[in-house]
């Protein structure tokens, strides 16, 4: 019996192996423009705001 | 980035470790090298020889696995644990103990909450204080005698500072004391947060029918009060209500003042009437209303009768 | 053929390992869901809640999920290679050794030795031996793939490169300990950077233990079994690298809320958010590859494992990152929400790829094939139906418990004490041990089925006098 081996050119389709689904492209760029947002917004040393003054605000309410 | 790397394992190996350093290097190795990650509070007292061991006793039987130790700065929590956690809390604990998952209550400010008889009582059998909890009964602690040798080898171990007369009175104690200790230890770097000792906007007359109130007041002391106080507050682990004798002293107190050792409790340092606090007493100043506060004083002056 | 016989009763051992500390472990998980309702069920001093979770947890987590991986990755290396293993003897060894050790972190773990970090909680004698094994496993593979005869790569192999690289490095660093004695060591890392560490490597090591080498299968059986190629190259490599880029920096949503530096923290999230995306690469990779000829799905039993395997693992890698998020930690975090989601993964995703991966090894091992369809399909439904009771509940009774966690009367006052928070968890906790029991029984459907076809070839075998 013959051990089965494995032809790597047949794991991989060739016609479409170069292709990117748009949905899934918009997805990729759409959450780096986000994680640039809420880097902005939640880093104290640039928006102000930490942990410890949103709780104090939290009371105020 | 097709190519060549794909065929070339040790390009690749070293490419993979390029890549998993990055995000290893900024979250964890350079923040680790500044002083923010090595805080530690004024007020943080280093282990003694029994309570670490105690911490020992958490560790092996898994505790930390329903008990977290850190309280997040969200308001309920808040109220409901006691002050949220401070950085500089823990730099005595390797590792941390703060816990993913909350199958029984947070512990990170216990040792203001229970005197140690409540502990002892409640390791012994869990189902004595709170008849529906599922917290296994721990009563075996009681028969393992700790081990001086070893609990001296284990301070060392971590660098902690102690004192032979520390190791010497750990003669005859068990794991039980020890993990007892570990618990009042625990919450103490930061001072609690004591509300007004007033009575606040309202008051007793205001509240009108008192036999209503000593009603409602019997129903939240079973829940709230009695595994301390006992069933009709002839005291178990705290003292008996029914008596003229507060904080140890002899003689009656005002309600109002009965009504502040209910709000804030009887942490060390607090005074009442001219009579100094020796603790044992959790707040319940965030987990009752002032009218049910009232209608508990109207009750224990019912059972006083 | 002779070449690869020894190499492939190395990988059979490994797969009847993973078997039996997979029974073990899961017995342990029944146990242990028992007790949260029904505390008399504890046994003190071995068998309480707080070692038996460990034992199940690293019983699981180490013997199934890492004897499994060892034993598959074995066969998928020498297959993609086309090469034997690089030192044969020593990959026998390695399973000698990874045996030996099971039955010391079994007996430890009950004996209450431990570290109390979560998922390195081994004490540091079995650290040292966990680090053997995987440095064996690494020379073993690295062996095998530098001396192969095929010059490319598939992707496969570069998950499991990353994987060997990305967990040695995450091991070693958190393990880092001062031995008291034998017995006892304290992690050199103290309270928050301690917690930061200990997260650093938690998350990564779920990471690079449950989801890149179990995408090596994926990416290997999927093609195999159904006879499709995979859809696109270039989103693999995409993925590929964002995965391990980004993993490195979630750690710390674990610590949301904690006194962890604020700036951590939202690093994390902002890195745990991205995540969905390569991580739906491969799952978008697999739905276009079956896409492709949907007719698979009827003629191949094994292609509704790892498309239902991978639509675990999707749906895993949107609720997971959504969990990093500040407000929906606050709500969830601590609660029996993170249970469902961990079990969704390592029953859904793990276990579901794992056992399809066995189905299709195990008759290439002994040259026959499966023993039944039928009853591979049983087993599907059965661990299909178990896992989803489990999440759900467990999903249910953790928003219902974070929410009375926060709930307030009018006038300010908490409106539950604890008790009343943990009470209306029992009967939710019943059903998680009632569909743990059907998960059970689907799995004992699998080892029946892979038991009778290893005799089946055994008996093929002895009847062609081979
Ligand atoms: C019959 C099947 C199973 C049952 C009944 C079960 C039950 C449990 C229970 C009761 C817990 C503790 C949850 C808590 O503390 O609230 C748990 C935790 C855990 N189980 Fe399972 N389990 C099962 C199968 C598995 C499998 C197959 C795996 C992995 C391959 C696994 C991995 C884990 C992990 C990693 C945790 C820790 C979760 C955390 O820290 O949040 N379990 N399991
Ligand atoms: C992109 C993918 C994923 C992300 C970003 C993610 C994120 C998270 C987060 C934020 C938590 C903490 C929840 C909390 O404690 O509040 C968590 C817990 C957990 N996740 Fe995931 N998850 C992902 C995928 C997976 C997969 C595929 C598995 C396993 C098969 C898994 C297994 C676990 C485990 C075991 C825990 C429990 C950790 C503990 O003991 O607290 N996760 N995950």
């Amino acid at each position: 019996m013959e051990e089965d081996f494995d032809n790597i050119q047949e794991f991989e389709a060739k016609a479409t192996a170069k292709k990117l689904p748009l949905g899934w492209l918009m997805l990729y760029i759409g959450l780096i423009v986000w994680g640039i947002y809420y880097f902005v917004q939640y880093t104290p040393a640039i928006s102000g705001w930490t942990q410890a003054s949103a709780y104090e605000e939290s009371l105020g309410k | 980035m097709s190519g060549r790397i794909y065929s070339k394992p040790v390009a690749f190996i070293l490419m993979s470790v390029l890549v998993i350093a990055v995000g290893t290097l900024v979250t964890m190795v350079i923040p680790m090298l500044t002083p923010q990650m090595h805080p530690r509070l004024e007020a943080l007292r280093v282990y003694s020889p029994l309570e670490m061991a105690g911490k020992d006793v958490y560790q092996r039987e898994g505790c930390n696995n329903c008990h977290t130790q850190t309280v997040r700065p969200l308001r309920t929590e808040v109220m409901r644990y006691g002050e949220y956690s401070k950085a500089g809390e823990f730099a005595f604990d390797r590792p941390h103990l703060w816990g993913s998952k909350r199958t029984g209550p947070d512990l990170a400010r216990v040792g203001l909450k229970y005197p140690d008889m409540w502990h002892y009582m409640h390791f012994e059998d869990p189902q004595s204080i709170e008849p529906q909890s599922n917290m296994p009964s721990y009563a075996f602690l009681t028969g393992n005698p700790l081990d001086q040798t070893s609990v001296e080898g284990r301070m060392k171990a971590q660098g902690l500072a102690y004192s032979e007369a520390e190791i010497a009175e750990l003669e005859g104690k068990t794991e039980m004391d020890a993990l007892v200790a570990y618990m009042l230890y625990l919450g103490h770097a930061v001072p609690p947060v004591v509300e007004s000792a007033e009575a606040g906007e309202v008051t007793m007359e205001e509240l009108g029918d008192h036999e209503a109130l000593e009603h409602a007041g019997e129903e939240t002391f079973e829940h709230q009060c009695s595994a301390c106080h006992g069933k009709t507050g002839e005291g178990v682990i705290g003292p008996s209500l029914r008596d003229k004798v507060w904080l140890g002293v002899e003689g009656d107190i005002d309600d109002k003042v009965i009504f502040a050792i209910i709000t804030n409790g009887t942490q060390p340092g607090l005074e009442y009437a001219g009579r100094p606090a020796k603790g044992g007493m959790p707040p319940f100043g965030n987990a009752l209303t002032q009218k049910q506060i009232w209608e508990l004083i109207a009750y224990i002056r019912m059972i006083q009768k | 053929m002779d070449d690869y016989r020894y190499d492939n009763q190395t990988v059979n051992g490994f797969i009847l390992s993973a078997i039996f500390w997979g029974v073990i472990g899961i017995v342990a998980g029944l146990w242990i869901s028992v007790q949260m309702w029904l505390p008399s069920w504890n046994v003190a001093p071995y068998f309480t809640f707080g070692r038996l979770r460990v034992f199940h947890t690293n019983v699981l987590a180490v013997g199934l999920g890492i004897g499994a991986i060892f034993g598959i990755t074995y066969y998928i290396v020498m297959r993609l290679t086309r090469v034997p293993l690089f030192l044969p003897k020593l990959a026998r060894f390695h399973l000698y050794l990874f045996n030996v050790a099971m039955v010391l972190v079994a007996l430890s773990l009950l004996a209450g030795m431990n570290q109390s970090v979560e998922y390195a909680e081994l004490e540091w004698p079995l650290d040292v031996g966990v680090v053997i094994l995987w440095v064996i496993f690494a020379i073993v593979v690295f062996g095998t793939i530098i001396k192969r005869k095929e010059d490319q790569m598939y992707i496969s192999l570069w998950y499991v490169i990353a994987s060997i690289v990305a967990v040695a490095i995450l091991y070693i660093v958190n393990n880092l300990a001062v031995p008291a004695d034998l017995f006892k060591s304290y992690q050199v890392f103290a309270g928050v950077n301690s917690a930061n560490v200990a997260w650093w490597y938690g998350h990564n090591v779920v990471g690079f233990l449950l989801t890149t080498p179990i995408l090596a299968m994926f990416y290997y059986f999927l093609p195999k079994s159904t006879g499709i190629p995979i859809y696109s190259h270039r989103l693999s490599i995409i993925s590929f690298w964002s995965v391990v880029f980004a993993y490195l920096w979630t750690g710390a949503h674990h610590l949301v809320y904690t006194p962890v530096p604020d700036w951590i923290q939202t690093l994390a999230i902002i890195f745990t958010i991205f995540l969905i995306a390569p991580s739906w690469g491969s799952v978008v990779n697999g739905y276009y590859t079956v896409g492709s000829d949907w007719s698979a799905m009827r003629t191949n039993y094994l292609t509704k494992f790892f498309l239902w395997g991978i639509t675990f693992y999707g749906l895993q890698t949107i609720q997971g990152p959504s969990q990093g998020l500040r407000t929906v930690s606050q709500l969830i975090h601590y609660t029996d929400w993170v249970p469902g989601h961990v079990h969704m993964g390592t029953m859904g995703w793990v276990t579901m790829t794992v056992c399809a991966s066995i189905y299709y090894v195990v008759p290439k091992i002994y040259k026959t094939e499966i023993y039944s369809i039928k009853v591979a399909n049983t087993h599907f439904w059965l661990v299909l139906i178990g896992q989803l009771m489990f999440s759900i509940t467990m999903w249910i009774t953790g928003i219902q418990q974070g929410a009375m966690w926060k709930a307030v009367n009018p006038d300010g006052t908490l409106k539950y004490t604890f008790m009343e928070t943990l009470v209306p968890n029992y009967p939710y906790w019943q059903m998680r041990t009632v569909s743990g029991l059907i998960f059970t029984v689907g799995m004992l459907f699998f080892i029946y089925n892979v038991l009778m076809t290893m005799h089946q070839g055994k008996q093929r075998m002895a009847g062609a006098g081979v």
